[in-house]
């Protein structure tokens, strides 16, 4: 079982490694051009609404180097990026074979629990892989452009990023067990994610529990405090949304 | 093997929505046996096979297998452990290769039979690095036996074991099966709607339409106990009804009166005699004759 679902999930996973190594190299190469940059954009005025707030909270965080990969890389590229293979490797489970496969595998004699158990542990590795290996390249890479970045913090954030966003490949596993194909799961759990996104963003005093505030370590990266209670709370999510997973797959007829 | 009866299913019902599959499905599989499961399309065999597995759930009624209750999750895989189903699409991971599927299937049954499975893969030309979905219907339901027969289980349930096969590969895919059981104790239910291969292979054989069971009998009782009686009479036949038991159909035709009986002919011909016909024939009937009998009567 463990084979299966490494075959059936691993060329979502190895794209999505690739792409998250790419993207963690170009965010630190990125730094001295942004570096260079800065003193233009801190002699900027922006107005006092909304989006000036925003650019002027960017412009101060980013003004060292910690600042700027959080900014740039942890909030934006890896959380977005990240996610949207969370949702790929939840979509797509045992029903989602349709009629290839599904039915031999069931005739195996082998739990539905343990069939979608077995799916949910090999996909939880390989996003806390997909979390890990990109976030220890910041700190190994940095030297090369004469920045430091602590291992530590690194491995926050990336334990933040894969115990926070548990919930997303969780919900896109329940609608993988819902719908037979892989792209009304992913496309239902894009929405809802996109959907949380604009309304953790426009209440941004959503603080430690917000879901992208917990995955970003945004407390971490502030208040050097790890967001125990956040990352409590994504875990509970995502284990009830893992049990309804496996109790609705329970119950159906192939 | 210790239970007489592998497979016994009591008033077995079965709905999709509003779709009845299972009417109170009655069916009785003795152990050691070779057991033909007869019926029309969508008259509830492969809904039938999918219950006894735990892939699907009754609406009401009793299945078991080997004394087990297939309804029970934790009992479904014990029934699964000694059990092996070949479906009807050969339905096979497809991304897998020849060698990976059978590393698979193997993971799961410690009494794997390494011997059995060369001897296949020899008979049957299965090449170990050739990918499920590149194989011919026919290699595909080779390599689906392959699987089932390997793992040493004690019920090998076959929905349309030849389906879409050349005759000279039916023909290879049941002697595998027959020989195989020839040479353990194996219980097989197969499902098909080639009633040829059901009377060259099966000892028992039920009939099933519209979820019911018609028919489930030794084939060699099916046999022995159904006949047709033709009775001639000088001029056109009368409208005559029989009290005799087993008595399944009765058609005019003219000076002819044909009567289809299940429960052998005498007690028919001494009724059929104080008629005072011209002639009366006992006539063997065919599988095929019974199966569409069974299944017109319960239109």
């Amino acid at each position: 079982m463990w084979q299966k679902a490494w075959l059936e999930t691993r060329w979502r996973f190895l794209i999505g490694l690739a792409v998250l190594v790419m993207l963690a190299c170009g965010g630190v190469f990125e730094y001295p051009a942004t570096a260079r940059l800065l003193p233009a954009a801190r002699s900027m005025q922006p107005d006092g609404g909304l989006v000036g707030r925003a650019i002027r909270d960017a412009i101060a965080i980013q003004s060292d180097y910690r600042g700027f990969i959080w900014w740039q890389w942890v909030r934006q590229n890896f959380t977005q990026l990240w996610s949207l293979f969370a949702i790929l490797l939840g979509s797509g489970g045992l029903i989602g074979q349709g009629a290839s496969g599904a039915l031999f595998t069931l005739s195996m004699p082998v739990s539905r629990t343990k069939v979608i158990g077995v799916r949910a542990a090999v996909c939880f590795a390989e996003l806390l892989i997909l979390a890990l290996v990109p976030s220890m390249l910041i700190p190994v890479l940095s030297p090369a452009i004469g920045e430091s970045y602590p291992f530590r913090a690194a491995v926050v954030h990336a334990l933040c990023m894969s115990v926070g966003g548990a919930c997303i490949f969780s919900f896109a596993l329940l609608m993988s067990t819902t719908f037979t194909d892989l792209w009304r799961p992913a496309l239902v759990t894009c929405a809802i994610v996109i959907g949380l996104a604009l309304v953790e963003t426009a209440l941004r005093q959503s603080g430690p529990y917000g879901l992208f505030a917990v995955m970003s370590g945004e407390r971490y990266f502030r208040e050097a405090a790890v967001p125990w209670a956040g990352l409590l709370i994504s875990f509970g999510v995502a284990a009830s949304l893992l049990y309804g997973a496996a109790g609705n797959l329970s119950q159906q007829d192939f | 093997m210790t239970d007489p009866l592998v497979v016994h299913t009591s008033e077995l019902r079965k709905a999709y929505g509003a779709v009845d599959a299972l009417r109170g499905l009655d069916l009785a599989v003795p152990a050691g046996s070779i057991f033909g499961f007869l019926g029309r399309n969508g008259a509830g065999k492969t809904t039938t096979l999918k219950v006894l597995l735990g892939m699907a759930r009754p609406t009401a009624g009793q299945a078991r297998v080997f004394g087990l209750d297939a309804t029970d999750a934790r009992a479904s895989v014990t029934i699964r452990q000694r059990a092996a189903f070949v479906t009807e699409d050969k339905d096979l991971i497809e991304y897998m290769t020849v060698d990976e599927i059978v590393a698979f299937t193997t993971s799961f049954f410690p009494h794997w039979d390494r011997d059995l499975e060369a001897r296949y893969r020899r008979r049957f030309d299965l090449r170990r690095d050739q990918r499920v979905r590149t194989l011919s219907r026919g290699a595909r339901s080779k390599l689906a036996l392959t699987l089932a027969l390997c793992r040493g289980a004690d019920l090998l349930l076959l929905d349309e074991p030849t389906s879409g096969l050349d005759p000279a590969a039916a023909d290879e895919v049941l002697q595998a099966i027959v020989s195989h059981v020839a040479a353990r104790p194996l219980t097989v239910l197969f499902s098909s709607h080639q009633l040829g291969e059901v009377d060259q292979i099966a000892d028992h054989v039920a009939i099933i339409d519209a979820g019911r069971t018609v028919i489930s009998r030794p084939l060699d009782d099916l046999r022995a106990g159904f006949c047709r009686i033709q009775i001639v009479f000088d001029g056109d036949a009368p409208a005559a009804t029989f009290h005799a038991p087993g008595v399944e159909r009765i058609r005019r035709n003219g000076r002819v009166l044909t009567l289809l009986a299940s429960a052998g002919a005498d007690a028919v011909i001494s009724e059929a005699r104080a008629l005072e016909p011209v002639s009366i024939d006992v006539l063997p009937v065919t599988l095929k004759e019974i199966f569409l009998d069974a299944v017109r009567t319960e239109d």
